[in-house]
């Protein structure tokens, strides 16, 4: 993993040294010890702040929107013939790769705007279950020693097997390996063994009595407090005005009302139905610890299974409310 | 809308049907003086494929007891494909609510044709029974 970190470090340096891009997405040391921050260079100097191990958490796919879509919006004042385009260099593993190329997809901007570092993956340690193993104290110190996680709190250290602190989504991931890049760095890494087990848990949950269904998702929304992080952190997520700031019509009501929660929810994970890459970033930046990821894998699982889509699996597997086929399943459709 | 279940209670029902194909039925239905339960509201839309999903949430939140969402049968809309991708969205969301917790019979969809007085009726009175067996909505429903 160090010798990933160095490589990242020397082609972002290289990167930004030959001008082939204007500003390298990474992550950085963060200021809790089992977390890192995204970080933006764009000096070949700084790239010695690159880190990469198995904190990097949230999807970087996000900002290279953001930081073309802020670039592009201060330029129209600008005459057309001297405007420029803004090169975004990304460090990215399996799922941001993917979530690049719904982008892409979705034509948000052009392919020769990001230059894709990849980085083979074997998942990231989800923050939720660290902090339930050292029974939410304090974490002091963190680190990672082959196939264990020492964790020190102010009462003293404890060994957790990294298995049983990988977030869910990497533990069934199926392409932990970039699926587009321009510079490949390393191996590629192992496909993660549990990737036939993706569904396991929406099976049984599918099977459970309605109301109980219905008891979950409403304790479940009961938690959230509406600070839209999982939206702000969602690449899917991009929208220049949201369903929920939209005042004419407004969509949800803004108050502590229960249903408005449960209704931004629904419409949020509706949102990315054929378009969530699975990426963890709602769930690793909900304050609240709600279960997104039960609700967000059915849309996944009914995407696979009705429209045979993965999202942002290839160029050409469109999102797939996108495109329609004469075929499409129709045994919903009621007939009196 | 929060009246209790006896057995004068009556679903409220909204359905979202497309110009071209559905509400020619439904007057069709109206021409050759058809009877059926006078549950449900239609609204006319241009097209099925106009249906953003957020108005069956909302329309569930805002109380109504079913959504109907009728179109042209695929292969026959006005605007070539429109209920094609709406099939697409319908299914997943069908699912998606239903998977929430939300009884599958609350959202219905289904194809009418401009010909099809005597479908639009058998229509209404179908869901009509499927929404009345389940009586009044209280899921996801906004109490003031």
């Amino acid at each position: 993993m160090e010798n990933i970190e160095k490589q990242v470090q020397e082609h972002a340096k290289k990167l930004l040294a030959e001008g082939k891009a204007d500003v390298i997405i990474g992550y950085e040391k963060g200021t809790l010890p089992s977390q890192t921050a995204p970080c933006f260079i764009t000096d070949p100097d700084d790239t010695g702040r690159l880190v990469w191990n198995w904190f990097c958490s949230v999807n970087l796919a996000k900002y290279a929107h953001d930081i073309i879509f802020r670039h592009r919006e201060s330029q129209q004042r600008t005459k057309p013939e001297e405007r420029t385009k803004k090169v975004v260099g990304i460090v990215a593993r399996g799922c941001t790769t993917r979530s690049l190329t719904i982008h892409l997809q979705e034509k948000q901007y052009d392919r020769d705007q990001i230059v894709i570092i990849g980085v083979p993956c074997t998942g990231f340690v989800a923050n939720k279950k660290i902090s339930i193993a050292v029974d939410g104290k304090e974490v002091v110190e963190c680190s990672v020693d082959g196939d264990s996680l020492s964790v020190k709190t102010k009462d003293g250290g404890k060994d957790i097997p990294l298995r049983d602190v990988l977030a869910d989504n990497c533990l069934t991931c199926r392409f932990n390996n970039p699926m587009i890049s321009d510079v490949m760095i390393g191996e590629a890494a192992p496909p993660m063994a549990d990737a036939e087990r993706e569904y396991e848990g929406i099976d049984e949950f599918e099977n459970l009595p309605v109301e109980e269904r219905w008891a979950y998702f409403t304790k479940e929304m009961g938690k959230c407090i509406r600070c839209y992080a999982c939206r702000n952190a969602c690449p899917s997520c991009y929208c220049k005005t949201c369903f929920v700031e939209q005042s004419q019509p407004k969509w949800v009501g803004a108050g502590i009302d229960e249903t408005d929660t449960q209704v931004f929810q629904i419409m949020r994970m509706f949102h990315t139905a054929g378009r969530c890459v699975d990426c963890g970033s709602c769930l690793e930046v909900c304050p609240m610890g709600v279960d997104l990821r039960k609700f967000l894998k059915k849309l996944d699982k009914d995407d696979f299974q009705l429209f045979e889509n993965r999202a942002g699996e290839s160029m050409d597997s469109l999102p797939s409310l996108s495109v329609y086929s004469e075929d499409d399943k129709e045994e919903f459709i009621f007939e009196p | 809308m929060t009246e209790k279940a006896n057995e004068n209670w009556e679903p409220k029902i909204i359905a979202f049907v497309c110009n071209w194909c559905t509400y020619a039925g439904a007057d069709l239905a109206g021409i050759s003086r058809l009877q059926y339960p006078p549950s449900v509201r239609l609204i006319r839309l241009p097209c099925s494929g106009r249906v953003n999903p957020f108005y069956i949430v909302k329309a569930l939140q805002e109380g109504v007891d079913g959504v109907l969402v009728s179109g042209c049968h695929p292969g026959e809309c006005h605007y070539i494909s429109g209920n094609m991708s709406a099939r697409r969205k319908f299914a997943l969301l069908k699912n998606f609510l239903s998977y929430v917790g939300i009884e599958p019979d609350r959202t219905i969809f289904t194809w009418v044709s401009a010909s099809e007085g005597e479908k639009f009726a058998e229509v209404i009175k179908g869901v009509t029974k499927k929404v009345k067996a389940l009586g009044p909505a209280q899921k996801l429903v906004k109490r003031l």
